[in-house]
């Protein structure tokens, strides 16, 4: 593994005073899909630091790698290539064991595809995760009913998520990932079915979140909303983190980095 | 320190595990009739086999005993209204109170019965007279016969030719009918000592025996194919299930679910289904042969002679066998689903 000298120095002068301390360091990740003989280079070398407290979003075309990114963050794949470190601790050093401890308990996912359980009513699938973390019983569902009224949908419980729309799934995955309390907030396109309002109103949800628990936040994201919310945008293009900016620094009448 | 915190939610197993079932009932239902199927061969084997012994044997030892009688009759003439004396030097055999009953049943006139062995117990329940008060002397006193049976050692006094024939001065017929081949008996002149007892030669002995070990290996073998194809059966629906599952199971793992967490759900599963399948397909294999056998040899015949507790024993052994024959086939599609990369279950095309 060959990694830029200078982009490592960089990457460990040691955060200034005051500035957060790291939750995730990617450094020089890369990730590689083999579909028979075709290699697709989903992620040529993606290094980036993300802070406590931060609220990151990351933007790009479709095909960029944001949720391969995503994936290689949040510990939910290994990267071809690279080291990525979650609470200075290098995953790749992690026996599944203590990646599933780390997934259930440190990070919180919404995915892009929802990924809600079809067999188990809403309220069963906000309680799995705490399930996992070893919340059961009458005080992990009042928990979960707590969270599920907080996305407004505390008179959906029993239902399949069959039987709601795409941004009640929507919501109620964002739900889930609130089960466990994490430190780290992980959402694909998480407005992406909401209309303008419920939109906002998540968007406030985790703005809230990262303020009152300093939860860091990090989003793939188009909704411009959610991008003038962010501390910090990344913009990834073919696999590659091509830009970062703060949202004054973005045009977003043409969503155009400045 | 981890592995105390990511507990394993057994309600939460259970609960994916009913759901799953319920939800491909079906399939759940052809698996289950797999492992009924295969527990019901299996037991319906071991109980054929039991049934097969049991009938075999009672049936042999009526035959020999109507032989003994047929052969004793040719020698006396009818018994009816007779009397036969019985010298007993041990314990009987079940052919040898069979012959008693026999004689019983033709209604003799009275068993003198002189037991040379008193410390064994006589089982027989009498209707005809038995006089069990009766000398050695005196046993052959206006019998038509004698009959020499146990399994004891025979009393010194017959060892001698000119005692025994004095034991017969009295006697309306002078036989002396043996149930077993007496060893030392002396030939006593005037008195005809007649062998009942047919013995099997080396010979015949080993042949029975071959073909008895012939037609339980057969049995062995395919019951042994029949519990593979079980278990090759149950592993496939398994399988289906794991790929069916595929995006629940790695959602689970991308929420932290632990691998064992998942391995148990199968494990879970295939047990339930084999303990369910073998307590049907054990009964359904009992009662299956118990009718059959019941059809050929009556049922009469094969409800009499059977043994319920060794039948009792192979019902709960089939469904123990079940059991395990499932949890070995959830072994390898537990094994995939435990080591599925959690990320492939959040693609669109799964
Ligand atoms: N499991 C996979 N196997 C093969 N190729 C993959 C796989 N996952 C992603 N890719 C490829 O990697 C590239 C990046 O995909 P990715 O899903 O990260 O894009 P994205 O930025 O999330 O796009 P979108 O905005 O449409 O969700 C794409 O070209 C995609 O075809
Ligand atoms: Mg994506």
């Amino acid at each position: 593994m060959s990694i830029d000298k200078e982009k490592l120095q960089a990457l460990f002068v040691a955060p200034a005073a005051g500035v957060a301390p790291c939750v995730i360091r990617a450094i020089d990740v890369k990730k590689i899909y083999w579909a028979g003989q075709v290699e697709t280079h989903a992620l040529r070398g993606a290094t980036l630091d993300i802070y406590r407290g931060e609220y990151l979003s990351i933007m790009g075309p479709s095909g960029s790698g944001k949720t391969t990114l995503f994936n290689m963050i949040g510990a939910l794949q290994k990267p071809t290539s690279g080291k990525v470190y979650i609470d200075q601790v290098d995953i790749a050093q992690l026996d599944t064991d203590e990646l599933a401890w780390l997934r259930c308990h440190k990070i919180g996912y919404v995915f892009q595809t929802f990924n809600l359980i079809p067999v188990m009513t809403c309220l069963e699938n906000v309680m799995l995760p705490m399930a996992f973390a070893g919340l059961e019983g009458e005080a992990a569902r009042e928990k979960a009913v707590g969270i599920l009224d907080l996305v407004g949908l505390g008179h959906r419980l029993l239902h399949k998520p069959a039987e709601l729309s795409g941004g009640q799934q929507q919501r109620v995955a964002i739900a889930r990932a609130l089960a466990n309390s994490p430190q780290i907030i992980l959402t694909d396109e998480p407005t992406a079915n909401l209309d303008q309002k419920t939109g906002m109103e998540m968007i406030e949800l985790l703005a809230r979140l990262k303020v009152e628990k300093n939860v860091t936040i990090i989003s793939a994201t188009h909704d411009q909303r959610m991008l003038q919310k962010s501390d910090r945008i990344l913009w990834i293009e073919d696999g590659q983190i091509v830009k970062a900016a703060r949202p004054d620094e973005i045009d977003f009448s043409t969503a155009e980095f400045r | 320190m981890i592995q105390d915190q990511v507990r394993l939610p057994l309600s939460v197993a259970i609960g994916v595990v009913m759901q799953g079932i319920r939800i491909r009932f079906g399939r759940s239902l052809i698996t289950l009739m797999g492992v009924a199927l295969g527990t019901a061969f299996l037991v319906s084997n071991l109980t054929g086999q039991a049934i097969n012994a049991a009938v075999r044997q009672e049936e042999q030892s009526r035959s020999e005993v109507k032989r003994m009688a047929s052969f004793l009759e040719a020698e006396m003439g009818p018994p009816r209204d007779r009397i036969v004396g019985v010298i007993q030097t041990g314990p009987l055999d079940e052919n040898e109170q069979g012959l008693i009953r026999f004689l019983i049943d033709s209604r003799v006139k009275s068993i003198q019965w002189y037991n040379a062995a008193p410390e064994t117990p006589i089982s027989q329940s009498e209707e005809a007279e038995c006089r069990r008060d009766v000398s050695l002397e005196g046993v052959a006193n206006q019998a038509g016969s004698v009959l020499l049976m146990g399994s004891g050692p025979l009393p010194d006094v017959l060892t001698a030719p000119e005692p025994v024939a004095s034991l017969f001065k009295d006697a309306a017929g002078k036989i002396l009918a043996c149930t077993r081949t007496p060893q030392g008996l002396a030939s006593p002149p005037g008195v005809a000592v007649v062998e009942l007892a047919r013995e099997f030669t080396p010979e015949e002995l080993i042949k029975i025996a071959e073909q008895k070990t012939q037609a339980q290996f057969r049995r062995n073998w395919i019951t042994l194919i029949s519990m593979v194809v079980t278990v090759a059966g149950i592993a496939n629906a398994m399988l289906m299930s794991v790929t069916e599952r595929f995006r629940e199971i790695g959602t689970m793992k991308c929420l932290g679910a632990l691998s064992s967490f998942v391995r148990w759900i199968f494990f879970f599963e295939s047990s339930f289904m084999g303990a369910v399948g073998g307590v049907m397909g054990g009964v359904a294999g009992t009662v299956f042969s118990l009718a059959v056998y019941g059809f050929t040899y009556g049922y009469g015949l094969v409800f009499s002679s059977v043994d319920w507790v060794l039948l009792g024993v192979y019902l709960v052994l089939s469904v123990l066998v079940g059991i395990g024959l499932s949890i070995v086939a959830a072994i390898y599609p537990a094994g995939v689903a435990a080591s599925m990369v959690p990320a492939n279950a959040l693609r669109t095309d799964v």
